[in-house]
């Protein structure tokens, strides 16, 4: 059984379709990308996946429970993880505080408990220096990953990112891809990835799903994404145009 | 921070307090007791505002309910205040969630305005209402309070008391913010949506943001009521709740030490400028304003120009290392 | 019925003193963002401009009336740079604070300049009644609706017939564009300030006459303009009209027919089942809840 499901989901803002008809299916431990050309509605397929948009059509279900119109605490609670395609950490807290905020997700933890779960948290992630810093302080790209120790505090089974990787120097990209692995594998985590990054969306993923005006396209390994004429096309499709412009 | 900034500052409280209560007039030791009864409540406004960024325009009513339940419960019923105190602040608590289970689903301005509607609701009925609260004749003769057989009679005991009220609430109010609730309603200003994929249900922290808030407001009004000993609706109209904002916002929002410091400010500014003669209000409204511009992060902001640069372990902008410094 | 009559042309022009106010309170709400919480205080300096050029410099009331709105159009330009050029960039809450601030200052120092004894601010057509099927009517209550409408005419043309007010509009929806576009955005927003206190000085000579000129009146007012506004639709101007007139013939009706006491309660209790039922009020736009 698939750990996350989503089935027929189909989202429409005003006349333009964001998603239709669209299936997904996270199997445990599994490591799924997302990908598209912009506006292909991933960042709409996580929203509906953790809540924070109710699709028109379609269903959610998480461990087999069905969650379409669950709220978005409620998901997170039963093991969704996320991040933000911006960065949303909390900037009036500290970078511990942030975390301990998400360790907080099971109630009856005491406070030198929450503390010692975020610092593990931020140690793995290589931020442990950073804790006691503010959120202001720290460059864009630590600050995102401020926000995937929060996600990952509040032990999700399954964590998705909105395109991690933008605004990293490729330095910080090979670092966040070994991170990712590692912690695939030291806690059975699923991982969704958006990602516009090629590179690091190869190396990982193993499947891939293609979105491209809300529809999907393909899914596959990443060998038989790399030669499917219909992503190809939707690639090469936008690139005329934007060639065309 | 650890769990002894709030024990520092409950006592801290406490010595100044009891300093001050040796040095001053009687006349300045009972507006000494009304700041330090506005104080409790601008630290429970700051669970709303500060901490979980609702903007309640209606915390006089809830200082003004937990007075009123207070006053009704000792003269109509002749209970003592001490059984009488808590009972109200509970009344209120339970009034606050039902009130705040409709009108927390409205933000900003909206909501501002609700609260605003829901005070001045409550500043009619209670003028109007008049076999049970006496209209604008208010309630008067409400007992003093006892403790071991003393009468907190004269401004210089009760202030004692006061004094000792704030410094548990003050402490309290230190450790709610350095725990994870305190996390949730902070993490829940800064981005609702953020907070929910963190697991926090913002539905329900606001609602304890302003549930803890309308229990500050309660001991505020009972303390009050009896230390004056006798209220009237004036005392809670929608004016005293954006007083009470003001204070909060003049010593520094999101600080407990802001709250009573601008509690402190906004009751004795207008005896500091009494010497401007009938103009003093007139000033008083452009000092504040002056605080505004001056000092964006309240009181607590306030650096003198030569220490800035020993400030050296913020490496952030100026103004989030400000808003860092605020929060104790 | 003539007694309706009568009530319901006092409600009218009550309520348009109301809608003055409350469209003032848009006019800077949606071109600034900010939510003045003096707008009742504008309304009453508005009314003691009339008291200072007609009672106490006794000038004829074509000049005393120029001469009031001369000086609050300055006062409106004099608010724009106290407050919100310093200010502007605050959060909201810190605004509002500021023009509570000023509020206070506005008070008190008409209390300073004309103490706290009420004044009769005289209408241009004192004393003169009609007569309107059987019912016995105020001609400054008929004048109040008539200006009320040609205010709000006026208004029309400005707004959506000349450069000006397109010009406000556009910086209204979009400072940057608008910015872009090359409008000296400055001068317009400072306009809108100036507008809403033209507006609110209009209100309040016409207002004089109906109530005691009395440096405590302005917060009232405010809350009347704020429930206008939410009932009509928060940033809408038909809203505030609509919403002006709806409060004024409430209380002018409540207080006769249901409670003179609670009067001011009904409009209250509607703008509050508004926010809850319907925060975006008749004519507004819909809220946006998620992000
Ligand atoms: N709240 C909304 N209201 C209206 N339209 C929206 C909304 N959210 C998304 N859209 C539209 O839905 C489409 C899909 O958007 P989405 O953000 O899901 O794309 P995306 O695949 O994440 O793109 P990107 O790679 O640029 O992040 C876009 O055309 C977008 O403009
Ligand atoms: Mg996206």
């Amino acid at each position: 059984m698939s750990l996350l499901q989503a089935t027929g989901i189909a989202k429409r803002y005003g006349g333009l379709t964001a998603l239709s008809d669209v299936e997904l299916s996270v199997g445990e431990d599994e490591f799924i990308a997302v990908i598209g050309p912009n506006g292909a509605g991933k960042s709409t397929l996580l929203n509906v996946l953790t809540g924070l948009v109710l699709p028109d059509k379609g269903r959610v279900l998480l461990e087999g429970r069905d969650m379409t119109r669950a709220a978005a605490h409620k998901r997170v609670r039963a093991g969704l993880g996320r991040t933000f395609q911006h960065g949303r950490p909390f900037a009036r807290l500290s970078v511990l505080e942030n975390v301990m905020a998400g360790a907080a997700i099971r109630s009856r933890r005491s406070e030198a408990e929450l503390r010692k779960r975020a610092m593990t948290v931020l140690d793995q992630m290589g931020l442990a220096a950073d804790a006691q810093a503010a959120i202001g302080s720290l460059s864009y790209g630590r600050r995102r990953m401020v926000e995937m120790c929060r996600a990952l505090a509040c032990e999700p089974r399954v964590l998705l990112l909105d395109e991690p990787a933008a605004g990293l120097n490729s330095a910080e990209v090979d670092q966040l891809a070994d991170r990712l692995s590692d912690l695939r594998a030291k806690h059975r985590l699923a991982i969704v990835l958006i990602e516009h990054n090629m590179g690091m969306v190869m190396r990982l993923a193993q499947r891939i799903v293609v979105l491209n005006f809300g529809c999907k396209i393909a899914e596959g390994t990443p060998s038989e994404i790399q030669r499917d004429p219909a992503v190809l096309s939707a690639y090469l499709g936008e690139g005329h145009r934007h060639a065309g412009v | 921070m650890s769990m002894r900034f709030p024990l520092l500052l409950g006592i801290v409280i406490l010595i100044a307090g009891l300093g001050l209560s040796m040095l001053l007039t009687d006349y300045h030791l009972r507006l000494l007791n009304l700041a330090v009864i506005s104080a409790i409540a601008v630290i429970g406004l700051n669970f709303a505002f500060g901490y979980a960024g609702l903007i309640s325009l209606g915390h006089a009513a809830f200082v003004g309910t937990g007075a009123y339940g207070v006053a009704l419960l000792t003269t109509l019923l002749g209970w003592s205040p001490w059984l009488a105190l808590p009972v109200a602040v509970a009344g209120t608590a339970i009034f606050a969630v039902l009130i705040g289970l409709p009108l927390l689903r409205l933000k900003g301005h909206y909501l501002a305005l609700a609260t605003l509607g829901l005070n001045v609701s409550f500043s009619m009925v209670a003028a109007n209402w008049i076999e049970l609260t006496g209209g604008t004749n208010g309630i008067s003769r409400i007992p003093e309070l006892q403790v071991a057989g003393h009468a907190l009679a004269d401004e210089r005991s009760y202030l004692w008391f006061a004094l000792a009220v704030l410094a548990v609430s003050a402490a309290v109010a230190g450790l709610i913010h350095a725990s994870r609730h305190g996390r949730a309603m902070i993490a829940v200003r800064d981005d609702e949506t953020a907070a929910s994929m963190t697991g926090i249900d913002v539905t329900r922290v606001k609602i304890a943001a302003f549930v803890l808030s309308s229990i500050y407001a309660a001991v505020a009004g009972g303390l009050f009521a009896c230390h004056m000993r006798f209220i009237s609706p004036e005392d809670f109209s929608y004016a005293h709740s954006i007083t009470y904002l003001a204070m909060l916002i003049v010593g520094g929002e999101g600080s407990i030490v802001g709250a009573i410091l601008g509690a402190l400010l906004l009751t004795f500014l207008p005896e500091w400028l009494r010497f401007l003669g009938s103009a003093y209000l007139a000033f008083f409204g452009v000092f504040v304003l002056a605080i505004l511009v001056f000092l964006p992060s309240g009181l607590v902001g306030f650096r003198w120009p030569g220490s800035l640069r020993r400030d050296g372990r913020s490496k952030g902008p100026a103004m989030v290392a400000a808003s860092k410094e605020v929060r104790p | 019925m003539t007694d309706f009559i009568q009530l319901f042309i006092n409600g009218l022009a009550i309520g348009g003193v109301y809608a003055l106010a409350a469209i003032g309170f848009v006019i800077v709400y949606s071109a600034t963002g900010v939510v003045n919480f003096a707008a009742g205080q504008f309304v009453m300096f508005g009314t003691f401009a009339g008291v200072a050029m007609l009672l106490n410099a006794e000038l004829p009331w074509p000049v005393g009336y120029g001469a009031a709105l001369l000086a609050m159009a300055l006062f409106g330009a004099l608010f724009f740079a106290v407050l919100y050029l310093p200010l502007r960039k605050s959060p909201v809450v810190t605004i509002i604070i500021g023009t509570v601030a000023i509020g206070i200052t506005m008070q008190n120092a008409a209390l300073l300049a004309f103490g706290s004894w009420p004044f009769r601010l005289p209408s241009p057509v004192e004393g003169v009644n009609l007569t309107i099927a059987g019912a016995t009517i105020s001609a400054h209550a008929i004048a109040v609706v008539v200006v009320t409408a040609v205010m709000v005419a006026l208004l029309w043309l400005l707004f959506f017939r000349t450069s000006l007010g397109i010009g406000m509009r556009a910086v209204a929806q979009d400072i940057q564009a608008a910015r872009l576009m090359g409008l000296k955005v400055n001068r317009l927003l400072a306009l809108s300030w100036v507008l809403a206190a033209l507006l609110a000085g209009i209100a309040g000579l016409m207002l004089g006459p109906m109530w005691f000129a009395d440096t405590s009146m302005g917060d009232p007012i405010a809350l009347k303009a704020f429930a206008a506004t939410i009932i009509g639709g928060f940033g809408s101007l038909p809203g505030a009209i609509v919403g002006g007139l709806f409060v004024g013939l409430s209380e002018v009706l409540g207080a006769s027919y249901v409670s003179s006491a609670y009067k001011d309660l009904i409009s209250f209790g509607i703008m509050i089942v508004f926010l809850l039922v319907r925060p975006q009020g008749v004519f507004g736009e819909r809220v946006q809840d998620r992000g």
